[in-house]
């Protein structure tokens, strides 16, 4: 039992990097990004590219695709999401599907589709207090509390966070008040790549390298960020937790090839019960 | 070349079907349905089994519209009340699920391996190219329906409560309209065509697998009644065409690019729907044509 909590709050945290990422996008730019599933895949594949065909330590690779996938995020807004500002939530969602399909492809175009993995040694498991934990599952563990605590301090602690709180609150008071929009959408698309790269490599870590392995959790992390309030990133942690946790309980009850599904009865029933999520303002039926 | 220009086509009516289908849905009445793929996807299983369980195909086609419908209804009835982003995000899950259902029940669906085998329609009246002229004709004749069945929706006193829930449902409600089951029969609506345009694609291949029904299918279909105009049904045909057209060029990429493999050239062609969606967005979204709206003759302006 404790072992399946275990796995879950791992799964919960590989989840809450993107579903972060997610939240804050969807915050201040008011659009659901369904891109991230490619971002998260891009980010791995970028890191994967130093590790593996250059040699680089998969330390220096994750913070190299980090940086890369940041760079590819603000390259995107600048030519896509920039000249559809003024549009409505539903033109620029459809646009962040045509992204989706960019960047996945661009994937598959410079690397193919087969499967791959980082260069890491393979170590027998720990055992600690009767349960099973492996090295990656330490990474995961420290690298998306340490990127938690981060994002918690550049929102509760710096200026900027306050200005992209504010932004997402009420853009034209934002505005009024002398906040540069367009420095607060930047920042929040390179902080959005930064996750997205991270957990790219965290998921890879876990599992596989492929081009998929991003659309795989588009699911869970649009759950997350349901489950957690629009918009409310620190919701989403929680989100992503409940819904790790309840992959793994659904194991015990189901084949493990339906763990995806868990996500859509998520999304079906908070959206019935509750649309605006656990923590989130009740402002989005129409 | 004849058969290979008889292919496309048929391709081509599939896919305004599908658009036709998404024009309704999005277009006139303003849900956004991410989850396309899902629900032509049920239509192809649907029509595909019952057509191999010894079914006839009219039938079977039925059957897979029955099936279509109740599940678009379904979907709608718990999301229309939500903001489109929602209902985005609540199709594309159902959409997700379905493919996890299609891979994973093997007994029933063959799983990644798919159905091979769908018996074909009237395959003993003819044979070859008189098969596929054939079977041109009763898709053309299956558009024409699904055609005009759209365009009375969108001319009727329906049509135009869609088109103003759309635009201001507040507005629309205080008129005495109810919003929830105007947007259920809309969505219902668009899933009998989507139902129509699975059967064809089932009986035409004769062969399905779940690869078949991947995201793809909503960018075309987005793509198509984009670039046709929102809300307009002749543009949206013209989108379609214009569209499979440009996407079946890209076919040709890989002559011109000698030096890329398949896999490349596959993904090239991916990259450029979603460029061309993108680029569609951004310098031509109003598209061809413009919606219908109901006017006024001359010299009846009081």
């Amino acid at each position: 039992m404790l072992q399946i909590l275990l796995n879950g709050v791992v799964s919960g945290l590989l989840v809450a990097l993107p579903a972060i990422a997610l939240s804050l996008t969807y915050g201040v730019l008011n659009f659901p990004n369904f891109a991230i599933g490619s971002m998260i895949t891009m980010g791995a594949y970028i890191a994967l590219f130093f590790n593996v065909d250059i040699g680089v330590p998969l330390l220096l690779a994750a913070g190299l695709g980090a940086a890369g996938l940041a760079t590819v995020a603000l390259v995107t807004d600048r030519l896509v999401y920039k000249p559809l500002r003024n549009s409505d939530h539903v033109t620029l969602l459809v646009a962040s599907m045509g992204v989706y399909f960019v960047l996945e492809n661009v994937v598959r175009f410079l690397w193919g589709s087969d499967i791959r993995g980082y260069d890491i040694a393979v170590a027998r498991p720990h055992r600690w207090m009767g349960m099973r934990v492996n090295n990656e599952q330490i990474t995961i563990v420290i690298v998306a509390l340490l990127a938690m605590v981060a994002v918690w301090f550049i929102l509760m602690r710096t200026p900027l966070g306050r200005a992209m709180r504010a932004v997402s609150d009420n853009p034209d008071l934002a505005g009024v008040r002398g906040i540069n929009r367009n420095y607060v959408i930047a920042a929040v698309w390179a902080i959005s790549g930064v996750l997205a790269g991270f957990a790219g490599v965290l998921v890879g870590m876990d599992g596989v390298v492929d081009p998929l392995m991003g659309w795989n959790y588009i699911l869970p992390v649009f759950a997350a960020v349901i489950l957690g309030g629009i918009g409310n990133p620190l919701g989403a942690v929680v989100g992503a937790l409940l819904i790790g946790v309840a992959e793994e309980l659904s194991t015990l009850i189901l084949p493990t090839t339906y763990r995806q599904a868990v996500a859509f009865l998520i999304i079906v029933f908070v959206l019935l019960l509750r649309p605006h999520g656990l923590f989130g303002k009740a402002r989005i039926s129409r | 070349m004849i058969g290979y220009l008889t292919a496309i086509l048929i391709f081509v009516i599939i896919s305004a079907l599908i658009g036709l289908a998404l024009n309704l849905q999005w277009g006139q009445a303003g849900m956004v349905n991410f989850g396309i793929f899902g629900f032509f996807a049920v239509a192809a299983y649907v029509a595909a089994l019952s057509a191999m369980a010894g079914v006839p195909a009219l039938v079977a086609a039925l059957l897979a519209v029955i099936a279509t419908v109740i599940l678009s209804a379904l979907v709608a009835l718990v999301s229309a009340r939500l903001r489109e982003d929602y209902l985005a995000i609540a199709t594309l899950a159902f959409a997700e699920a379905v493919r996890l259902f299609l891979l994973n029940e093997t007994w029933l669906t063959g799983g990644a391996n798919g159905l091979p085998g769908i018996p074909r329609p009237l395959s003993g009246v003819a044979s070859g190219l008189h098969y596929e002229l054939m079977f041109l004709g009763i898709s053309v004749v299956v558009l024409a329906l699904c055609f005009v069945f759209a365009q009375l929706l969108t001319v009727s006193p329906f049509g135009r409560v869609l088109r103003a829930l759309r635009e201001d449902d507040l507005v629309a409600s205080t008129l005495g309209k109810t919003t929830l089951s105007f947007r259920v029969r809309a969505f219902a609506a668009g899933g009998a065509i989507i139902g129509a345009a699975g059967s064809l694609h089932s009986f035409y291949f004769s062969y399905i697998d779940p690869t078949q029904f991947g995201a793809f299918v909503t960018a075309y279909a987005f793509m198509a009644v984009i670039a046709g105009g929102r809300g307009s049904n002749t543009g949206l045909l013209i989108g379609a065409v214009s569209v499979m057209v440009l996407l079946e060029g890209t076919r040709f990429l890989k002559d011109l690019m000698p030096f890329l493999d398949a896999g490349q050239a596959a993904s090239l062609r991916l990259i450029l729907i979603g460029v061309g969606l993108i680029l569609l967005l951004i310098y031509r979204p109003q598209g061809f044509m413009r919606e219908y709206r109901l006017q006024a003759k001359d010299g009846d302006v009081s």
